[in-house]
């Protein structure tokens, strides 16, 4: 497969998985709206119906709506919490600004190849930020759309990355503001965000019933508070497995983007032997793309490498490094260096 | 009844022709527009030049064949590219350009590779300075080259299809040219000795 292969490949595999985490939404929603109208139907006074289970139809359709308007207003507001601008985020993380005016060499390439790419990728150039207290190679972009996007880099990565392999690590961080990841992702991340306020609800519904605030009196009443308790417990399961479903379908389009943004790096410098040295680099040496900051969590899916110390499967944010190189370096074998230095 | 479908097929035809002939321009326009980020990069190529040259001769005092070859190759460079950024669309000023900027590269892959055997000026700030902004302008100027030669590629793929030739033909749209930058080193067969 050429670059341009992977990129179709990677970008066919996120639009299945954003139908998937489509549907899991809507199902979610969906089986909301049938807990509350089956519940409409006992407050009616018609118990027959629960134990049927079928629900009042209006009812249905009104809060199907509202569960989905309220998912959506969730994350609407979660996206514009994430929404102050690429710069806002990097200063946040600890980065300097970087003008492309310093006396230091480094920072000064660095500026130097992002405007480079930024020609290559045809774009304005973004900010740039060094993060001068992370020894580990690593770096990321942010901002929701591309004038207000900004790159930032560690420290580690100026001083222990090549010209052509600092020029792979941007290329990679391109393709993410090109096309489109940071709203993608925290669009997800909005979604999920809803279905969490779901699972929240269903458990508020039974601390309140739990904690006697609805009186139970005559077998009518006692009838309302099991209908009720039951509809909570519902309602708490189904957003709990909405946001299990979501998590994963969520990092499962994050690893797709990761081998997008690799392939679309060769595309930008046509050198595919700096993004993979750089990527060697990181195998070699354990915990080398290791971020410190404590609010890694926000940009994990951001980041060039994963800055976690190791978390692969369902819910990693990045594919293996061993499989990322082998996609631009087929012959490469892993060469895990104990003591921890870069080859 | 005969002479109104007569009108309306030789209308359809006018308007035909002019979206053609709109297409062109828009593609013709399109090529200089690149060529203009090229002018930008080759201009600060030109620029930086003369400050490397005179920040490496105090150390290269044995070397001034190189470095006037460096400054020639560069003052013909600055002429070539006065006349392309005049006319983008003329392929002689472009051949002209390539001839040129090719030359140049060539000659500051000597000097460089002389300056290997220097130490003192490899260790010196100003240079290694002028060294990265040198490179990242190469860089530039490779990038926007692509993007000029994408440009020319679609526009002398649309002036040569049928019908558009007729019409670029009859409107004297000329074909544009490929600005190629190769040293002429990378060129050269290697020397094999047996």
């Amino acid at each position: 497969m050429d670059f341009f292969d992977r990129q179709a490949d990677a970008r066919s595999r996120s639009r299945w998985l954003l139908a998937g985490f489509a549907v899991a939404t809507t199902g979610v929603a969906l089986a909301v709206a049938f807990v509350v109208a089956v519940l409409a139907r006992a407050f009616a006074g018609d118990y027959a119906a629960v134990a049927e289970a079928s629900p009042d139809r209006s009812t249905f359709v009104l809060s199907a709506m509202a569960t989905a308007a309220f998912i959506g207003l969730a994350s609407l507001g979660r996206l514009k919490d994430l929404g102050r601008g690429g710069g806002a985020v990097a200063r946040g993380m600890g980065g300097e600004r970087v003008d492309g005016l310093e006396s230091d060499l480094l920072k000064r390439r660095l500026h130097n190849v992002v405007e480079e790419m930024a020609i290559a990728a045809g774009v304005p150039v973004p900010e740039v930020y060094v993060l001068e207290n992370e020894p580990g190679i690593n770096a990321f972009a942010a901002g929701l759309s591309i004038p207000d996007a900004a790159v930032a880099v560690t420290r580690g990565s100026l001083e222990r990355l090549g010209r052509a392999e600092l020029q792979g690590v941007i290329a990679h961080e391109f393709s993410h503001i090109l096309n489109g990841d940071m709203r993608m992702n925290a669009r997800l991340m909005g979604y999920v965000f809803g279905l969490v306020a779901v699972n929240t609800a269903g458990r508020l519904m039974l601390q309140g019933l739990g904690s006697g605030r609805v009186r139970s009196g005559s077998g009518r009443g006692a009838g309302v508070v099991a209908a009720l308790a039951f509809a909570g417990f519902a309602i708490m399961l189904l957003g709990a497995i909405g946001v299990f479903a979501a998590r994963i379908l969520q990092a499962a389009v994050s690893r797709q983007r990761e081998r997008l943004a690799d392939a679309a790096a060769v595309q930008f410098t046509r050198n595919p032997a700096g993004l993979a040295t750089a990527l060697k680099r990181m195998a070699d040496s354990p915990l080398s793309s290791y971020v410190r900051s404590a609010r890694k969590e926000e940009i994990g899916h951001m980041l060039f490498a994963s800055g976690r110390r190791s978390l692969s499967g369902l819910l990693a944010t990045h594919p293996p490094l061993a499989e990322r190189i082998r996609a631009l370096d087929p012959r490469w074998k892993p060469f895990l260096n104990k003591m921890g230095f870069p080859h | 009844m005969g002479w109104l479908i007569f009108l309306a097929i030789v209308a359809a035809l006018v308007a035909w022709g002019i979206s053609i002939y709109n297409r062109l321009v828009n593609l013709r326009n399109g090529f200089k527009n690149a060529f203009a980020q090229i002018d930008v990069q080759l201009t600060r190529r030109h620029d930086l030049i003369p400050n490397l040259v005179e920040a490496v001769k105090g150390y290269m005092k044995h070397e001034r064949e190189t470095l006037e070859e460096v400054i020639s190759a560069r003052n013909r460079a600055v002429e070539g590219l006065k006349d392309a950024s005049a006319h983008p669309e003329d392929p002689d000023a472009i051949r002209e350009l390539s001839g040129a900027e090719s030359q140049l590269s060539g000659a500051l892959g000597r000097l460089f590779a002389l300056a290997e055997a220097y130490p003192d000026l490899k260790a010196n700030q100003n240079v290694m300075h002028l060294q990265e902004e040198l490179s990242s302008t190469e860089n530039r100027v490779a990038f926007a080259r692509q993007a000029f030669n994408d440009a020319v590629m679609v526009y002398n793929n649309t002036r040569e299809n049928f019908p558009n030739n007729f019409i670029a033909g009859y409107f004297n749209f000329r074909p544009a040219e490929f600005l190629k930058i190769e040293s002429e080193d990378k060129r050269k067969v290697p020397t094999v000795a047996f």
